[in-house]
């Protein structure tokens, strides 16, 4: 019945795409073909509140603007400066200077997309931290950006919205002149589409008994020469692993020799010089020592289902799919494995063997996701839960991804870790600590004159702890290298990097809202004297 | 800071004080790994935005924020090229254009957005081909920087510019700077014609283009790509003739989607939609807002390094890939000896005695560190073969199904030119 339904659904949306896509979708078709109607609806439904109307500020909100969020406030309560005249796009350069910076950069961000809702807020983020209300307010988005807080008021904001598991994310942004980092705090986030490209498993060294039975019935002598050369490579695959089996003792192969041998095995059943069909199952081959029922990956995912009665209230739908999930793969009827993909690579077959072996797919798939819903069923009577998110869930069971984030902050507060960061990512810890040290020292009522290389390093060195062991050289130079330069330019945002983070932060918070693709877990990193990236301060496992 | 009168740009308008406030804390003093001779101050600041003049191939998703980019940091001539018309579909990240401007020339409507939002630029478009240009044209600028999609352009312009250097004259050397994009993932790299390794040096890093074996697309037909290939490569010319199909008529890619989706229901092929037909017979390469971003700051911080020498430029090839999480990776990219553009040696290659003159034709079609269409083939003064004109055409034509061996002696040299591409490639050939 269910299945009709969804049948349904598909029929439905075949007969409205058979017409011209309208303007909307025209509009967005680039993206679209990123993150589909689901993304753009999840896109258009977020409310972001970005905590000031600087040049970074302004370019995050382009990013997001522009492919259509649902509504953005900027608070703001500053007046333009000449300062800010020149170097943010979304002011009216000097003509801007002396009004309000947030009403100036709303109406300037809004003509960028009709669609989109944007509101200027002149209230001081501090005073509406300061009550009830105001924290009701802030926890009231979906996501919260903020870009070069004091070190006091970000805290208190990151505190804020750490208390709760479903307050909204914060993206923490720091930059100085070609110096920049970002922090996304969030307890989890799930992605059911993480859109990975490494391939499902097809499951052929354990294969479901229709694929079973075709390789059984197909006789490499008795098929005719097109036939032959029109097998397609799984079913090559199962047959080579079902002889390779009966010669090993049941086993698959293992050394590289044995892998070898049974790669040329493969090529050895081609009739002639160019049947593509075993040249490809040849390439394939490494499926079958690399397939596992449940990958690693995965495997760590399921270590945190838990049973329904301590299931967190936050994200409590992915739970739940995930504890079924566990339930699944050892469930005594089902295939002891994740559930079968049904989306199958090409492959060098007729037209009638691939929509055979697809239909297969198909249908084994299908029943294997009815076994997930009977189960699910069984293990959470009282959940109501969307079908479509159900099937999508099965559907890409093989790439789920489940970031448990920490607080911000919970790495510079571990001097053992940052420490030890320094050894391994030096220029990458370096420069993160260095930008700590700014804002510490900004917090603390420092003039930006009085920002210098020394007064950094003292305070790195309070950050990282001066009684651990003496930094070797290579650390060294990397923090007097990070100091340098945050001392060159304590206070710039110089339009490159504002644009750079502006692209980096709004595609880590489209990943955020949208639930698809998968965001950082971790500080990124940014040194535009360098040209480079890099992540740090993971969570230990 | 006193107030400066611009060379070049409005002359009633004057940079205000402290316009340039932060662009100023990283040009009035070196950083620990500034290079020595870095001369911060007002020299810089005078060079930057009075003298220094910058070319932008591309007003496109790329060009749209390189061009916001480079105002914003100084630059304040700026010229710009773009052939293309604004489409709904740019929409979504050209943030220089709105609805009313579908249909108007790109370079246009961004140059004068650019001039209105940030006083004092100067920004001069040209709406049409970079190769209306002429050398003398390029040797006016100080730094050129490419966002485009199209390969072939970009061939052009490197090709051009590692051409137009000149050992006699330091002036001659132009930086190019590359971006492009594709979804969430970009790259960005800085060319120092005939220095550093050139677009083509690196030709063989593109992917691959899809392209489907004609037999599949005739007979086998897999996939719902191969019913729209079907649709557009063959039923398309069969039923219409010599129109061509204007991939921007909804009228034509409905008829595809009809033809393509019968196609696919003889074959119980799943999958034709509107959206991937339209996909393929475009080629469309999904595109967003913020890796624009991204990649454009990147080619405009390369762009300022190199014209402050405020900090040491990029040596030279960032990748970045952001589906999962923010990777990037930061590389030398080697130079390559038979560059055919900027190597100087030919390349070698190897073939049996027993290929034809079209066999070798083919193989050079497909080659990925090549990439050339419709090449012409010749060696000293004979002429193997040519594409052009008819006559020399169809003179040359017998010796398609010549075996090259009987043409060229063991270690011969073969050169290869198509209309495409502003050079020639030197092959040197072995017989196996």
């Amino acid at each position: 019945m269910l299945q009709n339904e969804s049948q349904d659904i598909e029929q439905a949306s075949a007969i409205v795409q058979a017409h011209a896509p309208d303007s909307k979708t025209r509009r967005y078709d680039r993206q679209l073909r990123l993150w589909a109607a689901s993304g753009q609806a999840a896109l258009e439904s977020a409310r972001i509140l970005v905590t000031s109307a600087s040049a970074t500020s302004t370019s995050i909100l382009k990013n997001l603007v522009l492919p259509g969020i649902g509504h953005f406030t900027i608070l703001d309560p500053t007046v333009t400066a000449p300062a800010d005249a020149g170097n943010n796009f979304f002011l009216n350069g000097f003509d801007s200077v002396g009004k309000p910076r947030a009403a100036e950069a709303v109406p300037l961000l809004r003509e960028l997309n009709d669609s989109v809702e944007g509101v200027a807020d002149t209230r001081e983020l501090e005073s509406l931290l300061d009550s009830d209300m105001g924290r009701e307010w802030i926890k009231s988005f979906s996501l919260v950006i903020a870009h070069n807080l004091s070190a006091k008021t970000l805290d208190r904001l990151a505190e804020l919205l750490w208390e709760e598991n479903t307050n909204p994310p914060l993206i923490v942004v720091r930059s100085a002149g070609f110096i920049a980092d970002f922090y996304i705090q969030v307890h989890k986030h799930c992605v059911i589409e993480s859109h990975s490209e490494t391939n499902p498993s097809l499951r052929l060294t354990k294969p479901f008994p229709a694929l079973q039975a075709w390789a059984d019935s197909i006789d490499y002598d008795e098929v005719d020469p097109t036939e032959h050369a029109h097998i397609p490579f799984p079913i090559i695959l199962i047959k080579e692993a079902d002889a390779w089996r009966k010669e090993h003792d049941g086993n698959l192969p293992i050394s590289y020799a044995e892998q070898k041998l049974f790669k040329a095995q493969v090529i050895a059943r081609q009739k002639k010089l160019d049947e593509e069909n075993f040249e490809e199952a040849e390439g394939q081959a490494v499926r079958m020592w690399s397939e596992k029922p449940v990958s690693s990956d995965i495997s760590t995912l399921l270590t945190f289902a838990s049973p329904a009665e301590t299931l967190p209230k936050a994200n409590y739908a992915f739970h739940a799919l995930l504890e079924t999930l566990k339930l699944f793969v050892s469930h005594p009827n089902g295939p002891g494995a994740l559930p079968l993909t049904s989306t199958l690579p090409d492959m060098r077959t007729d037209t009638e063997s691939y929509v055979k072996i697809q239909k297969m797919y198909k249908e084994q798939a299908r029943a294997e996701n009815a076994l997930f819903k009977k189960i699910l069923k069984e293990a959470f009577p009282d959940l109501s839960i969307d079908e479509g998110l159900v099937d999508a869930f099965v559907k890409n069971a093989h790439h789920l991804k489940l970031i448990r984030g920490r607080k911000f902050g919970d790495f510079d507060r571990q001097r053992t870790e940052l420490q030890s960061g320094l050894e391994i990512f030096n220029k990458e810890v370096a420069t993160h600590v260095a930008l700590s040290a700014l804002f510490n020292l900004f917090s603390r009522g420092s003039d930006p004159t009085s920002i210098t290389p020394e007064s950094l390093r003292a305070e790195v060195n309070t950050l990282v702890g001066q009684n651990s062991a003496p930094l070797n050289e290579e650390v060294e130079e990397a923090i007097d290298n990070a100091v340098g330069e945050v001392a060159r330019t304590p206070t710039a945002d110089i339009p490159n990097t504002a644009a750079f983070l502006g692209g980096l932060v709004a595609q880590e918070a489209i990943k955020l809202i949208t639930k698809q693709y998968v965001p950082i877990n971790g500080y990124c990193v940014v040194d535009l004297v360098g040209s480079w990236t890099g992540l740090v301060g993971q969570p230990p496992a | 800071m006193a107030e400066s009168t611009m060379a070049n740009g409005n002359a009633n308008t004057s940079d205000w004080q402290d316009r340039y406030y932060h662009v100023d804390q990283v040009l009035d003093r070196p950083g620990p790994r500034t290079d020595p001779s870095f001369a911060a101050g007002e020299g810089v600041k005078d060079f930057l935005r009075n003298k220094c003049k910058i070319l932008v191939i591309g007003a496109g998703g790329l060009g749209c924020e390189i061009l916001a980019n480079l105002a914003l940091t100084g630059f304040k001539d700026i010229h710009v090229i773009d052939m293309d018309t604004i489409d709904i579909s740019n929409l979504n990240r050209q943030f220089l254009f709105r609805p009313k401007d579908v249909g108007k020339p790109k370079a246009i409507v961004a140059a004068e957005f650019i001039m209105k939002r940030v006083p004092g630029v100067k920004v001069t478009p040209y709406y049409g081909k970079i190769q209306d240009k002429d050398d003398d044209y390029y040797l006016q600028f100080n730094l050129v920087i490419c966002g485009l999609d199209s390969v072939e352009a970009r061939r052009w312009m490197n090709a051009t510019l590692v051409n137009l250097v000149d050992p006699e004259n330091p002036e001659s050397l132009k930086p190019l700077i590359d971006g492009g994009t594709e979804g969430f993932k970009g790259q960005a790299r800085v060319i120092l014609p005939t220095i550093s390794s050139c677009y083509e040096c690196s030709l063989d890093m593109l992917n691959k283009p899809t392209a489907f074996p004609i037999c599949t697309i005739a007979n086998t037909p897999r996939l719902p790509e191969h019913c729209i290939e079907w649709a557009s490569v063959l039923e398309w010319p069969r039923v219409h003739g010599d129109k061509k199909v204007d991939t921007d008529d909804p009228e034509h890619i409905g008829w595809l989607f009809q033809v393509a989706s019968k196609r696919a229901r003889e074959f119980n092929i799943e999958g034709v939609t509107w959206s991937l037909t339209q996909g393929v017979v475009k080629n469309i390469i999904p595109a967003i807002a913020s890796t624009n971003a991204i990649i454009a700051a990147s080619c405009c911080n390369e762009a300022f390094k190199i014209a402050t020498s405020s900090a040491a430029y990029l040596d030279n090839y960032f990748m970045l890939i952001g589906t999962d999480g923010v990777y990037s990776y930061t590389f030398q990219y080697e130079k390559r000896d038979d560059c055919p553009v900027c190597g100087g040696e030919s390349m070698d290659i190897s073939i049996s005695k027993e290929w034809t003159v079209e066999r070798l034709i083919d193989t050079l079609t497909e080659r990925q560190d090549i990439q050339i269409k419709k090449p012409s083939l010749s060696s000293g003064d004979m002429h193997i073969y040519f594409q052009a004109p008819p006559q020399l055409e169809q003179a040359t034509r017998p010796n398609l199904e010549k075996k090259v061996s009987e043409l060229v002696k063991d270690g011969g040299e073969i050169t290869v030119t198509a209309t495409t591409l502003p050079f020639s490639l030197s092959l040197r050939v072995t017989f196996t």
